[in-house]
């Protein structure tokens, strides 16, 4: 498929509106803080950025590089985000299910967050480059699925339209079929392959909003659970636990993908997971608001096939 | 001493020394990325991309066992690891940016103690360092004091030339004996040119003043400013050159297991975590301002040099964009 140029013109006008609308809020003290993506040294740079006071929300950009799911600071992992009243935050469409998880989970209370929610054409698949132009080709994978271009629930979103988009071969469908026709023992090559490179930064965990856990289970060492080190036992115990940790709450935001500095294809892991959530239980995560999941209930209608 | 090698003589140089038993080490493809990882053939050698760890780990691996035990009944034995196994390696197609940190890693690993793994490994390696000639925004070694051409760390120095081959330059004695052990591979130097090298765009910066301004700010704003948004992983101490924390498990079963060392990051909250429960940097700021602090002060304070060669890696990989060039350049400003 040859490469084509995505147009993101749009994302002018949204940088545009969404400071006057931080500005608004920020002023009127309707929330204490935004946060947001800002503009750093590197040409093409967007970044997380917390905001306090009206003045910075000049600061505020939408780019193809915010690449980030912000709802991460939202959550009890990252203490150090001061979280005094209502917070605004800018989200992508996928972001927001990523809140809609959270809001689930009772980690989060709507009344107390105020939705800046950005109508998306794509976003990079990687930022180590940040002045690079969208195309078919430099897209996030998971853009190339993505149903969720217009946030909905949002309290605000800029009135902008989106351009129409050329068809996007979707990625993680095409490489789940290829992996789904190998025998087991090619699958497990492959992930053997995968799992190898890992060298435990943990920079998936700890991007991933869904890991708030205040102590993972792969850090314990009294007991360890979980080999620590960066070797095979430990590294495919970790991506493992990681995986099924996720699953019926993932929703896709393939931050773990995105910054594992190995290239490691972690949210194919997850995709496979949703993959068979909707298969059995008609189920995706962070498409409402749900106290519990799949995953978390019991009836007796569930199925029970396994079962041999 | 200088010297020319042709572009194939230095494939020869190569695969005779892989053919003689000697540990190859470049950079290479690995489930496409770039890593410095042992050769089986010189045409593996990849010299157009920065690989995605630094060198390093050539001498201090991701993990190492350093030691293993058995235990039968009241029986327990344990059994050394022997560093007299390591084998002499050729380290070849390495950066500039992490070339100058292996001096920098040198005298951290014996200082008060004398590290026999890495050490013993460092005493069996030659290192061939190659002129860099393309930089990103990310890269800033001339900022730290260094350069594409910079030969710090390097036994001999290779510099692309324009018609092809490369002129040498020794560094060391490890440098004039690989030379004098394969005479014939080597000629004359040429007046060939240079082919052009990278050039980093970040300005130099003051580091004097930068620790200056160190010296007197443990306690800053700017520390909060800058670092309330870091995640806590270790992705920017595990690709950088220079950083060389790391940690000590013991993994297996009470019957037999191993004792291993593998890299730490002072990024990850369990870092400095107490056994009494209590974390001294117990918020991110704190962690980050550790990473800075060690980087451009302590590693002065006690041993004269700068713990950052400017490769650029962590400004490359970092999750939320922290941008260490970025923060030198303005704490050398203040």
């Amino acid at each position: 498929m040859s490469t084509n140029a995505l147009d993101t013109t749009i994302y002018s006008a949204i940088s545009a509106a969404i400071q006057a609308e931080a500005k608004r809020i920020l002023a009127e003290e309707q929330v204490s803080a935004v946060i947001g993506y800002a503009a750093a040294r590197r040409k093409g740079s967007a970044q997380p950025i917390i905001i306090n006071n009206a003045d910075d929300a000049a600061k505020l950009i939408f780019t193809p590089a915010s690449v980030n799911n912000l709802a991460l600071y939202l959550t009890k992992a990252k203490k150090d985000i001061p979280k005094k009243g209502k917070i605004g935050i800018v989200v992508k469409g996928c972001d927001l299910k990523a809140i809609v998880g959270l809001l689930g989970e009772a980690q989060l209370k709507r009344e107390e967050l105020y939705l800046i929610g950005v109508p998306c054409a794509g976003v990079l698949a990687a930022t180590t480059q940040p002045a690079t132009a969208l195309t078919s080709e430099t897209i996030a994978p998971k853009c190339t699925e993505c149903n969720a271009q217009l946030p909905t629930g949002c309290d605000y979103v800029p009135n902008v339209q989106l351009p129409p988009q050329p068809p996007l071969a979707g990625k993680y469908s095409a490489e789940i079929a290829r992996l789904e026709a190998l025998t087991p023992a090619e699958r497990w090559a492959y992930w053997k392959e995968q799992f190898a490179k890992c060298i435990k930064c943990y920079a998936c965990r700890q991007v991933c909003p869904f890991c708030f856990c205040e102590q993972c289970l792969c850090d314990r060492n009294k007991p360890q659970m979980v080999e620590t080190t960066p070797r095979p036992a430990g590294n495919t115990a970790w991506h493992i636990v990681r995986a099924m940790h996720l699953a019926g709450r993932c929703a896709g935001c393939a931050e773990c993908e995105r910054v594992c500095p190995m290239d490691i294809p972690l949210n194919l892991l997850n995709r496979k997971m949703a993959k068979e959530l909707k298969e059995l239980y008609a189920y995706e995560a962070g498409s409402e608001v749900l106290d519990k999941g799949p995953l978390t209930t019991y009836t007796d209608k569930d199925d029970q096939s396994f079962i041999k | 001493m200088q010297k020319y090698i042709s572009q194939q003589n230095l494939t020869t140089l190569l695969d005779t020394l892989i053919k003689r038993g000697t540990r190859v080490v470049a950079p290479h493809m690995n489930a496409g990325i770039p890593l410095y990882e042992p050769l089986t053939s010189a045409q593996e050698m990849v010299t157009d991309q920065l690989p995605r760890r630094s060198a390093k780990e050539a001498f201090f691996p991701v993990c190492e066992d350093i030691m293993s035990y058995t235990k039968e009944g009241q029986k327990v034995e344990l059994q050394d690891i022997d560093p007299a196994r390591f084998p002499e390696t050729v380290l070849v197609g390495v950066r500039p940016c992490d070339a100058a940190a292996i001096p920098v890693l040198d005298a951290v690993f014996s200082w008060d103690y004398q590290d026999e793994f890495f050490l013993e490994r460092r005493k069996k390696t030659t290192i061939i360092g190659l002129a860099c000639t393309t930089a990103d925004d990310a890269c800033f070694c001339s900022a730290v004091g260094l350069s594409p051409s910079d030969t710090k760390g390097s036994d001999l120095f290779l510099t692309p030339l324009e018609g092809g081959g490369y002129a040498c330059e020794t560094q060391s004695d490890k440098g004039e004996q690989l030379i004098a052990n394969h005479k014939e591979l080597f000629a004359a130097p040429t007046k060939a040119k240079t082919v052009p090298l990278a050039e980093p765009q970040t300005a130099q910066i003051d580091l004097k003043k930068v620790k200056a301004w160190l010296n007197d700010h443990f306690e800053d704003p700017l520390w909060d400013g800058i670092a309330t948004r870091c995640v806590g992983c270790g992705a920017c101490a595990f690709v950088c050159p220079a950083c060389h924390c790391f940690d000590i498990v013991d993994e297996g079963t009470e019957k037999s297991g191993k004792r291993r060392k593998s890299w730490d990051a002072c990024g990850f909250w369990k870092f400095t975590h107490h056994a009494s429960g209590h974390n001294p940097r117990d918020l991110q700021p704190k962690r980050y301002r550790n990473r800075i602090m060690h980087k451009f002060k302590y590693y002065d304070d006690k041993f004269g040099q700068t713990l950052c060669s400017g490769c650029g890696r962590c400004v490359r990989i970092c999750p939320v964009g922290i941008d260490i060039a970025a923060i030198v350049e303005e704490i050398g400003k203040k």
